[in-house]
């Protein structure tokens, strides 16, 4: 594993690179295997990997190369098949299905490329739904404030754009202040004005929140937006990029 | 060769197996009444008509006080008849050791030589009489099986007064006793009376009554009507004392089987029907559901080349297939339950063998019908699949439209928390699946009433019977008509509290053409025993001159209140009158007329007659008093209330409760069905919704629990159509079992609809349970990376 620093990008408009916080995710020798036998399939052999507290994190890797398995066993959707994955002193390879509830519930914010909004409920219902079981969120209008959709508070799913319904699933996500935001492909649905609204939208969340950001892509571009670029090959971490400087999304050249 | 496509019939339906399964399953309760109903009266018609054909069952039979057997030419000789059997019957009482009460019965004759030439009997166990028959009896299966007596066994009889022991020495059956009860009962009590069969010789010796006959039978030549018949021999008799002469349409066993057959008819229809309609509901639920999964297949076949009519018969396949299943299970359970059934007619009919047969023709009926079901079902869904544009079906549905819905529209929306908007937003969506699941789940409501309304009912008839009609505590019999005096003879036999008598005359009574003989209860005026009580359950006072019938009399007569009705008395001295019709009974089994004694002993021209007493017995001296009325030589029958009744609870309660188990049963299978089914859907649809909420940290119960809401909100509706609907059933089925022999009042209790209520209520819990099951295996990442 290879760790390098960029020094570029510190132009105008440029982020400042996040302090670096405390631990919040410590992986060692993470390895996930599907199925047994000859068509046992290995997501993962072996990833070591330290997530701290602020940052943004984009995992960056072609297809198969382990990013989703990855950030499923963060967000505890999976358990590794062996190594260890904790998260501050919550040891997820070996906790139960409540205690996975449980930590999804209030620690984390999922963001997924098909939004997953429920459809019979409005944008305002489907973040409030999720206030309902927290235990210290935000009203939902702020949320939906935050993404930039306080004028669209009372329409369905069937009634908005891929963006703005990616921007409620993001309100979602963040409604119950977690501590660990998880996109995976958050704009691999969507054009790119649309696109970048939405990174807008998980940024400003990571910088005014101050939330753990990580998303999932394989469009390298994006990789300027973050703190550090993880790159994963053959279901290993592969080299580890640092940006000292994170560029602005409506920088991005797509 | 299997083509493809039928193989992928094969592994769809393999898929989704618990659904077909469902479907098929309240399919096949609706075939396994119709087979077990249809084959169930096959048997009984087919055993009967045999029956009577190899026993020589007679066409019309008549009683009559005395006549000469050289009367039997005469009879031989009316045009249409082909064989008569003339002989004796008599009222006996019988002295059973073993049975504290007395017991009572017809004593019947058989020719002295030979086998008689109409009515024969079946020898079940033991021999026939000897040459001479001295002291030998043949003795009917109810009564020896009932009083466990066996051939070799003693028993006594009265014979005219005197005691005679005789030896049983055959137990028999008759073609005139498929159904051995005391004339004019609805139910069997096998215990306390029973028939016997004597050589004539014994018997006319013993009744002083050679050369003489009281009882003939009669066979027609094919082709020949009764009507006539029975003319013939009423004019001929009249001389002799003739009781009025009766086709087989009027004899009580054969009355009583065909009633049997009337009922099970009314079953056969009723209920097959209300399960077909559930199952062809929930196969258009299933079907739809796969069709709309299935678009992009649809498309791509499409895209292929095949027709419309194929892609049709490609999912008609689907329900031909569940149907399949339905009738093999439904028919194997039909098989079964009939042949419990049969069993169980065997307490009630008594025929040589009656083999359960299966109907080849409910079969190819339960085939028609539940196909027919199953292919109106999902007719709507296959059309859909067929007439899908390739290129529109290739794109996945469009997102699902979704609004506030109704109730929150009132504006108590914000009392609602988002998982019961959910539910009640889903159930808004999809109208008629929530129509179907209401109505399965209010169909198992109403079968369930069913079965609870006729234990009411029949509970009702027996307490009304027995508390509200009859308040002594048991009824005697004389052998002949005797003076009133016999009562102060009746009120000195030890523990008599009350005795009051009555008189029973046969008679024929006629308004315009028709007909109708039976026997006219004479009643004491302010009676305390045998009362006549109305439609509101008030006693009626018997007035002086009129006459009284049972509601279902006046209906077999076409008689109302104020008409005159002609009475001829069939026995004494034969008197015709007109009597005016002053009032109507209630009354739930049997055809009845009541009078006055006075009045009814007045128009006899007779004086104060009676031919038997009821009793108030004082407990205490219970046995002392039955075994001093074993005594009195005038006894011919006794009939007493308790033993009735307890024999009411051993038989017919017995198979009430079967039948009931039988529907609770189905409608169990109904309620999980329709539930099983709803879920899976609900289920399969949404999972990315399900799995969306796990992911956001929604525990599985929390999930859960969304889906039982929308449940409950369908269960509830469903209460109140369901006891609608239950009421509504047993409304026309109670209706149908308006038989000569019982009648039903429709009796509705809170409790029943409170039973059938939790029942549907508990087997949609415990399906809602199993489905919910599935959610531990909902696949949270699958489900999440797929496109919507």
């Amino acid at each position: 594993m290879a760790v390098e620093s960029s020094h570029e990008g510190s132009g105008c408009g440029g982020v400042k690179r996040t302090e670096v916080g405390t631990q919040v995710f410590r992986v060692r020798g993470l390895t996930k295997v599907y199925g047994h036998g000859e068509t046992a399939v290995r997501a993962l052999s072996g990833v070591d990997l330290d997530l701290y507290a602020g940052e943004l994190v984009v995992l960056l890797g072609p297809s198969g190369s382990g990013k989703t398995t990855l950030l499923n066993n963060i967000g505890g959707l999976d358990v590794p098949t062996s190594g260890e994955l904790w998260f501050h002193d919550l040891d997820l390879t070996n906790a139960t299905e409540e205690e996975l509830t449980r930590y999804r519930r209030d620690r984390v914010g999922f963001v997924f490329q098909f939004y997953n909004l429920i459809p019979s409920l409005t944008a305002r219902e489907n973040v409030a739904l999720i206030t309902e079981i927290a235990r210290d969120p935000m009203p939902a209008e702020e949320a939906l404030e935050m993404v930039n959709l306080g004028g669209r508070l009372d329409h369905f799913p069937a009634q908005m754009s891929g963006g703005e319904q990616q921007r409620v699933a993001i309100a979602r996500a963040i409604a119950k202040r977690p501590e660990v935001l998880l996109c995976d492909e958050p704009t691999g649905a969507l054009d790119v004005r649309t696109g970048i609204a939405v990174l807008e939208a998980i940024e400003r969340i990571n910088r005014e929140l101050g939330t753990l950001t990580v998303i999932i892509t394989h469009n390298a571009v994006m990789a300027e937006m973050a703190d550090r670029v993880i790159h994963l090959s053959d279901g290993r971490v592969h080299h580890i990029h640092v940006n000292s400087t994170r560029a602005p999304v409506s920088s991005l050249n797509w | 060769m299997i083509s493809l496509l039928d193989i992928k019939v094969w592994r769809d339906l393999v898929r989704i197996k618990g659904q077909a399964g469902a479907v098929a399953l309240v399919m096949a309760c609706g075939v396994a009444m119709l087979v077990m109903a249809r084959s169930l009266i096959n048997s009984l018609e087919t055993t009967r008509l045999e029956y009577y054909q190899t026993h020589h069952f007679a066409d019309v039979f008549v009683q009559l006080k005395r006549a000469p057997m050289q009367l039997r030419e005469r009879l031989m000789e009316i045009a249409g008849v082909a064989a008569v059997e003339a002989g004796l019957v008599f009222q006996v009482t019988i002295d059973l050791a073993g049975l504290d009460e007395p017991a009572s019965g017809q004593a019947r004759s058989v020719p002295d030589t030979g086998e008689p030439g109409l009515n024969r009997l079946y020898l079940r166990k033991g021999r026939w009489l000897s040459a001479s028959g001295r002291h030998e009896v043949l003795v009917g299966e109810a009564f020896a099986e009932a009083n466990q007596l066996e051939p070799g066994d003693q028993i006594t009889i009265l014979l005219n007064g005197r005691r005679q022991a005789l030896k049983i020495v055959g137990i028999v059956l008759s073609p005139e006793f498929i159904f051995e009860s005391r004339p004019g009962t609805a139910l069997p009590d096998n215990r306390t009376y029973g028939i016997f069969w004597m050589r004539y010789t014994e018997l006319a010796s013993a009744f002083d009554m050679d050369g003489a006959f009281n009882f003939a039978a009669l066979a027609l030549s094919p082709g020949s009507n009764d009507r006539p018949v029975i003319a013939e021999v009423d004019r001929l008799l009249v001389a002799y004392g003739g009781r009025g002469a009766f086709g087989r349409g009027d004899h009580p066993s054969h009355i009583r089987v065909s009633d049997e057959i009337r009922v099970l008819t009314a079953l056969s229809i009723g209920f097959p029907a209300v399960f077909l309609t559930v199952s062809a509901l929930m196969s258009h639920a299933v079907l739809l559901r796969l069709v709309n999964l299935q678009r992009e297949q649809i498309a791509i076949l499409k895209a292929f080349g095949f027709g419309d009519v194929e892609i049709a018969w490609h999912y008609f396949k689907f329900a031909l297939v569940i149907t399949l299943a339905g009738i093999t299970i439904g028919t194997v359970g039909g098989m079964v339950l009939g042949r419990w059934l049969v069993v169980l007619y065997h307490v009630f009919f008594r025929f040589p063998s009656l083999e359960f047969q299966l109907d080849a023709g409910a079969l190819v009926m339960a085939v028609v019908v539940s196909a027919g079901a199953a292919v109106a079902g999902v007719f709507g869904a296959v059309r859909r699949a067929a007439c899908l544009p390739p290129a529109e079906a290739m794109r996945p549905e469009p997102p699902t439209e979704y609004r506030p819905a109704l109730v929150e529209r009132t504006g108590i929306g914000r009392w609602l928390s988002h998982t019961f908007r959910i539910a009640v937003r889903n159930i808004e969506r999809r109208p008629m699946q929530a129509v179907f699941t209401v109505a399965g789940l209010a169909l198992a409501t109403g079968i369930l009433i069913i079965p609870s309304c006729f234990r009411d009912g029949v509970d009702h008839v027996m307490e009304f019977q027995w508390d509200v009609v009859q308040r002594q505590d048991l009824s005697v019999g004389l052998v002949e008509p005797g003076d009133k005096r016999v009562c102060n003879v009746f009120a000195q036999l030890p523990g008599v509290l009350h005795v009051e008598p009555f008189r029973a005359a046969f008679v024929r009574l006629s308004n315009g053409n028709r007909h109708r003989q039976l026997a006219i209860r004479g009643i004491p005026g302010g009676t305390l025993h045998d009362r006549v009580i109305d439609a509101r359950y008030r006693q009626v006072v018997l007035p002086k001159g009129g006459l009284v019938f049972s509601a279902k009399l006046a209906e077999v007569l076409g008689a109302r209140v104020g008409d005159q009705i002609l009475v001829e008395a069939l026995e004494g001295k034969r008197t015709v009158s007109f009597v005016p019709l002053v009032a109507l009974a209630e009354d739930f089994s049997g055809v009845a007329a009541y009078m006055d004694m006075e009045s009814l002993n007045r128009i006899l021209l007779e004086g104060d007659v009676v031919t038997g007493a009821t009793f108030s017995i004082d407990k205490a001296h219970w046995a002392e008093f039955l075994g001093s009325l074993k005594q009195v030589p005038r006894v011919s029958w006794v009939a007493i209330k308790n033993s009735l009744r307890e024999s009411f609870r051993r038989t017919t309660a017995r198979s009430i409760d079967l039948i009931q188990r039988i529907y609770m049963t189905f409608a169990i299978v109904v309620a999980f069905g329709v539930v099983y089914n709803n879920a899976r859907i609900s289920l399969a649809e949404r999972a990315r919704e399900l799995a969306t909420l796990r992911v956001v940290g929604f525990s599985r119960g929390e999930v859960g629990s969304i889906l039982l809401t929308e449940l409950v909100l369908l269960a509830l509706p469903s209460v109140p159509f369901g006891l609608l609907l239950g009421t509504l059933f047993s409304t026309v089925i109670i209706g149908m079992v308006n038989t000569e022999t019982v009648r039903l009042p429709l009796i509705l209790t809170s409790h029943n609809y409170a039973f059938a209520s939790l029942v549907v209520a508990a087997g949609s819990l415990v399906s809602a349970m199993v489905v919910l099951q599935k959610l531990k295996h909902l696949d949270l990442i699958a489900v999440l990376r797929a496109p919507e």
